[in-house]
This record gives structure tokens, sequence and C-alpha cells, in this order.
């Protein structure tokens, strides 16, 4: 936050002037102050980038292998909270608290998009009315699967950025596709320091200018693509193939809406990592940006195949 | 100034014998140079006018603002160099950013003020800068539980804060003051002081020395959701208008 | 979840062909993951600039991101040198350098430039994902690049690369021929590789400039 001014100054602080002090060569960088904070950072991770002889060339083991939420867990906590100075920074390499599939599609006037509003801790139910589909800009919404706190963390930055396009008040806005293309860039940054946000993200919106939808996703390593429909983590099985065979951009509100509430029923059927508690998100040219009250389907469990299940796979399981 | 030209006001880390420090006085005179800038606290909200002259036929109208947002419902009118008003207000953009990072919410006014005040204090500190040629008024709507605490500050080139209900700065603040002093702030709301605001700036715009001027007018009120934000432009238009109209009323 | 890796394979085929005034660059738009379609409709293909276009299997980040920052350098030469793009050539060997930059964090990404030299002649250049590179006169990258590569050396009557000396293996095929060997490759490919498929869109470059067009390929 020192905009204007030579970070070597005496004004802006004591620890600044100090460093400054230290630094008595004449090499002094502008930026010195920040190359200071990062430095130990980046020696670390390019200490995990260094790949160990022998190691696969495409694929990094962590530390240590466990399996989540297992005492071992802990004690790999302690490591990382106990960690000596200098010790190599440890970096995420499985979620805790996790939210499953967000679900989205394109239709006449924009896009709708659903998730549960469940923050799991493993297989426990810990959380049960985290919004997992938040505004990100004027006409977009982001939605979210994996950690939570990742994605807290992105909304927080997403939030600042629409603070300071308030406050410069000329007028500029981003639309859906600069959100996704900041999001993309963020999300890669993060797997290139081998520091991941655990996250799936959905952008979904409307360009005011042009009316037209948009929407895309991206994963935790900035794989991206944009379609007419999709769909994070189990979504991608359970509710793409009906997306494929359902969804036209031209479809109707109410359209929509069914197909999504079908899509949802079916995910709530076949993931346990989700609970009968969604909301669902527009955004459309004509009425902005809505996201939902928490609503409920209903269910039916007297299903044959539901309550026999391995009736017609005798000697599967 | 019996000290004048005796070599103390060469620096702002020497005294005169006298307890003065003569370039922090300098710089508020660069204040007091500046188009008036008229901050007002009311009931319900907080309402900042600058009196901007026309430096130029091909000056575009609207742009180079002198009222500026550090956060979305704080307002910063800035009075003297502009350049020096624009870091002050990245600082407090800076600070605002920080403390919502850290703490989740918005910035109390009084922090922020205290804040910008330490920082413009520092200028005055140090013999490789010169103090900070800008006086800031900080306009601020607090919120805690379901009140809302509309607030003005002014923070001045030496370092000093204050807390106002009204106040004016630039060339014509003596004049504009002692109208502020008639009005009952207390009882007026965002959308009247609105009004006045404008009403003061004509009335002490001087002719004679510059002719034309734009009114840069911003509120921080229940209309805007206690966010602080341009006047409309007809709302603004309107309140120009009655502004004229009363000043000719006035003359005849 | 015991391993995090920070590469993921998104399959896909690229081809590219050479010929005397003319080059044409290939790709399906089938983007996977494992055993998944993340999507049908989407390019693998960014046209650099009037006479040079890349494109890219592998990993998608980076493809996204390598592509970004060639385009980001080829425009910045443009503005430094009056609004002149780079040549083909010149782009080949940053593109080399671009991806050994990152020899020790590589790039995944398997990439096929094509375009025209200096003297208009069609040129491919192909690459391995660390930067080493050749020119040639066909070439074929991606999933699919071991179902179509013996097609290109049967069929497209170029001069072996082995032959000394030299002869340019840029194919005697007039435009619309290769065009048309180019879909059969792709269509070819998309029966046996569950990578390749969806549609294929195909640049070509000649004298006129640049021109793109899609065919539909199976969806299975």
């Amino acid at each position: 936050m020192q905009p204007s001014l030579p970070s070597h100054h005496p004004l802006l602080g004591p620890d600044t002037a100090i460093l400054a002090a230290q630094q008595q060569s004449a090499s002094a960088s502008f930026f010195h102050n920040q190359r200071t904070n990062t430095a130990h950072q980046d020696a670390n991770s390019n200490a995990v980038l260094a790949p160990a002889s022998g190691a696969m060339p495409f694929t990094v083991a962590p530390p240590q292998a466990h399996a989540p939420f297992d005492a071992g867990a802990l004690a790999f906590d302690a490591a990382i909270t106990n960690a000596p100075p200098g010790a190599p920074n440890k970096h995420t390499t499985y979620p805790y608290v996790t939210g499953t599939s967000v679900l989205a599609i394109k239709y006449k006037d924009g896009i709708m998009m659903a998730a549960d509003t469940l923050g799991a801790y493993g297989a426990t139910k810990r959380y049960k009315s985290i919004s997992r589909i938040v505004p990100a800009a004027p006409t977009t919404l982001v939605g979210a699967g994996g950690e939570i706190s990742d994605f807290q963390y992105i909304s927080k930055l997403l939030t600042e950025l629409n603070d300071n396009d308030v406050i410069r008040d000329d007028g500029v806005v981003l639309k859906p596709r600069e959100v996704f293309a900041y999001l993309q860039r963020v999300m890669y940054n993060r797997r290139n320091k081998f520091d991941p946000l655990w996250n799936s993200l959905v952008v979904g919106g409307v360009d005011q200018a042009t009316g037209e939808a948009f929407l895309g996703t991206c994963s935790m390593i900035g794989v991206s693509y944009t379609d007419s429909h999709v769909a994070t983590g189990f979504g991608n099985h359970l509710a793409r193939p009906l997306f494929r065979n359902e969804q036209r951009d031209d479809m109707t509100e109410q359209e929509a809406r069914a197909l999504l509430e079908k899509a949802l029923r079916v995910c709530y059927y076949r993931d346990k990592n989700s609970i009968n508690k969604f909301v669902i998100g527009t955004v459309t040219k004509e009425s902005g940006m809505k996201v939902s009250e928490p609503f409920s389907l209903s269910t039916e469990w007297g299903y044959d195949a539901f309550v026999h299940p391995t009736k017609h796979a005798l000697g599967s399981w | 100034m019996s000290s004048v030209g005796a070599g103390y006001d060469l620096s702002s880390t020497t005294f005169s014998p006298d307890g003065r420090v003569f370039q922090v006085e300098y710089a508020q005179k660069a204040v007091d140079n500046s188009g008036t800038v008229l901050g007002l606290r009311v009931r319900d909200g907080v309402v900042l006018a600058i009196e901007k002259p026309v430096i130029s036929k091909l000056a575009v109208p609207g742009a180079n603002r002198r009222i500026l947002s550090a956060d979305r419902s704080v307002g910063m009118a800035g009075a003297g160099l502009a350049a020096d008003c624009r870091m002050v207000v990245n600082r407090a953009r800076g600070e605002c950013q920080n403390y919502k990072h850290f703490y989740g919410s918005a910035m109390p006014t009084e922090v922020l003020a205290e804040r910008i005040a330490s920082y413009v204090h520092l200028f005055t500190l140090y013999w490789s800068v010169r103090p900070c040629g800008a006086s800031t008024l900080v306009a601020g709507c607090d919120q805690s539980g379901g009140e809302r605490t509309p607030q003005l500050y002014l923070v001045e080139p030496n370092g000093v804060v204050q807390r106002f209900y009204g106040t004016a700065l630039g060339k014509a603040r003596q004049s504009a003051k002692s109208e502020i002093e008639k009005l009952d702030l207390s009882s007026m709301s965002a959308k009247e002081a609105v009004k006045a605001a404008a009403k003061i700036i004509y009335q002490v715009h001087d002719e004679s020395k510059d002719k034309q001027f734009e009114l840069e007018m911003t509120w921080i009120a229940p209309e805007t959701d206690y966010e602080h934000r341009r006047v409309p432009a007809d709302m603004l238009a309107e309140a120009e208008a009655e502004a004229k109209a009363a000043i000719e009323a006035m003359d005849e | 979840m015991s391993t995090w890796s920070p590469y993921d394979m998104n399959g896909g085929t690229c081809v590219a062909v050479a010929g005397a005034d003319y080059c044409i660059v290939a790709a399906d738009t089938r983007l996977s993951t494992g055993f998944s379609i993340l999507t049908r409709e989407h390019t693998k293909v960014v046209t650099l600039s009037d006479a040079c276009v890349l494109a890219s299997a592998g990993f998608e980040g980076d493809r996204k991101q390598l592509h970004k920052v060639l385009g980001m350098r080829q425009q910045v030469f443009a503005h430094n040198h009056g609004g002149k793009p780079m040549s083909c050539p010149a782009m080949a060997q940053m593109l080399s350098n671009t991806l050994y930059f990152k020899r020790f964090f590589p790039y995944y990404t398997f990439n096929l430039l094509g375009g025209l030299d200096k003297s208009g002649k069609g040129a491919v250049y192909t690459y391995d994902a660390i930067g080493s590179y050749e020119r040639t006169g066909y070439a074929c990258q991606g999933s699919g690049q071991a179902l179509i590569m013996p097609v290109l050396d049967n069929q497209l009557k170029s001069a072996s690369p082995l032959l000394y000396p030299p002869v340019s293996s840029a194919t005697p095929l007039t435009e619309a021929q290769a065009v048309d060997l180019v879909k059969d490759c792709f269509a070819t490919a998309g029966e046996r590789d569950i990578y390749t498929g969806d549609a294929v869109e195909i640049v070509v470059i000649n004298r006129n400039g640049v021109r793109r067009e899609t065919m539909p390929l199976k969806l299975d």
C-alpha cells in the first residue's frame, strides 16, 4: 500500500527503514521490501520444483502420503505448525472442508447455476449453510466445489476487485469473461507455485453490453473451458449427460429450472457428500443477478434399485 | 511572520525560535489558495462540494475529479495541490482495503482519518521530503448495529485531524463557514444539504477572479444506500438552478 | 488423494502440412480428462499473425498460458517494429526458447507451428515439450500422432528427410488435395483414438491470408 513513494524511503515505516538500512549495498531495489517478504518462500518453492533424482517427470509426490482425516493427518498438521524455521513450506496436499458439484446451464435469458449448501469435513456433514454460489461482479456469479476456505479466499479477491471498480467510479465493471480470465490466471499461478487453490470453479454471467450469456469452468490446475453447460466433480459424470440430451440455449426459465432440479436430484441420490438443501442462482440481462433462498427437493427412495441395490449385479458387489 | 528570511523556513526539520515550522505553514497556504471546498454533515448523511475553476475551455467537463472515494462509503474531497491530494487518497484506499481484508468490515471513518493524519504528519518530520500541500475532508458513514452515523473529518498538512458538523477550505472558506453556521445541520436531510451546499458555493464564488467554475458534488445518504456517490446529474442541475435563482433574488 | 500433480493430459491431435505456397495447421476440438470429455468445441489453435499459426495438444492449463505468452510477445514485437509481425522462423525460435526456459518445470504441451517463411514457402516446425525443434515439411503431434504420422509419410509424396544432400520435404500436393488428406487423417484417428474427435479445425495460411474451416468428426 505504498503507491507513490520508493519503498526504501524512511516515511514508509520503521520496518522498511531498517530493511533499507541493512541493504547498504548500492543495489537497493525499488521493490526491495516486497522481494524480501517473498524471498524465503521462493527459495523453498524452488526446492520443491527441483525434481529428486529418479522422480517421475510429471508427478509430484507430497512429502508424506496420508489418507485424509486419519490420526496421521493430525500429526501432519502438527508438523506444519511446529515446523522449525527454514523448513520447507508445506502446501495443500488434500482439502479439509469441501463442497461438492456445481451445475450450470445457459438458457434463453442468461445462465442458471445450482449447488447444495454443504461444507463436508471428510464424510461428516460439518457445515450445512455454506454459500457456494456468490456474486463476483455486477452480472457474474461464481460457484465452487472443493476446499471451502480456498473459495472464501477467492471470493475475497473478487470482492476487492469490485470494490476497486466502484471506488474508481469510471463506469468500468468486470464482465463475466474477464472474471473468468482472471480466475484462470489465479488458479494457474497457484498451481505453478505448487500451492494450489483446491477448487473447481464455475463462472457464469451475462455481458451487459451485448446481452451475451457466458459460462466457463476452471480446475485447480488451470484446466478451463467454456460451454453451454458445465458441471464440476460428480456433476461432470452425473449431470452433464442429462445436459447433453436436454439443454438448449433457447430453453425457457421454467425448462431450465426443471432440468437443473432433475440434475440436482440425480446428484443428490448418488453423491453421498451432498445434502438436500440447494440454491439456484440466475443472471439475466433483464432482471440482473439473483441467488435464491435455500430450498429442498422432493425425493423418492422406494425405487426397487435403491431397495435391492445388488439385484441385477449378482456377484459383482 | 517575523522570522521570515531568517533561514528558518528552509526545512521542516527546524523550528524557528518562536516555535513555528514555516514549511508546514506554507503548505497550508497552498491549501488556502485552492478552489472552495465544502463539507456538511447532516441528520442522515454527508455532502461534499467543490468549486472547481475551469482552467481551459478545452478541458473536458467532469474530468479531473477532486472528490474521490477511498472506500465504498468513504468520500474524500481535497483542497490544495491536486497531485498531493491524489497521493493521500491512494494511501487512504490502501488503508481501507487493508482494514477490510484483515477485519472483514469497513474501516471506521475516525480510524481512517487518524491514519491519514499520521501519514500526512510524517511528511513534516524529515528533511528529505516536503510537507503535503493538501487538506482533505473525509466523509464517511459508519454502521454499528442498525445505526448509521454520518461523519466528517478534516485532515490538514500539519497532521492535525478534526471532526466537524460542517466546514470549508480554500479561497472563500471564511465566508463559506459563516454561511454554514446559519444552517440547522442537525435537522437537515442530505437531500436538503445538497441544495444548501450548491447555494453556498455559488454565493461565495468570486466572479471577479475566476469567471467559470464547475460544481462537483458527492453525497452519502439513504438515497445512495449510504455509499459515497456523485450527486445525480439531474439533482445537481436542479440544485445549481435553485442556487443561481436564489442569488439573483438576493441581488435584487 | 495422496498425490497431487500439477499436470493433466487433456488429449488432442495436431497436424501441419507445408506446400510450395501454403501451409495447413489443423487440430481437433475435443478436450478430455481421463475417460471424460470435458467439452467438444475447444480450440487448440491460435493465429499469432498473418504468417504464423500455432496448435498445441497436451495439458490445457499450460497450453492456454503458452498461447497467451506467445500472443503477447508477438504483439510487443510488432509494436517495436513498426507494426510488422514476427516472421515465422523467428516465432519458431522464440517458441523454442520459451519452452526451454521452463526446462525443469516444462509446459506439458506438444506444439506444431505452421506458416509461410520469408520467401512465401510453407513451413512447419515441430517441437517436443522442452523446446527442441526442427523445420519439416509436415508433422503430427498429440494423442493421435502414432495413428496419423505413418499415413502422412505414405501419402504426402514428400522427399525423405533422410536424403543427403537434403531436399525440401514440403509436399508437392495442391492445397485442396492436402486439405482433403488432413480431413481423412482426422477422421481415421477419430475412429481409434478416444482423445481425438468431435470436430477438426483446419487453418490454411497462404498469400491471401489465414482461412479457418471446421469439419465435424464422430462424437463417440
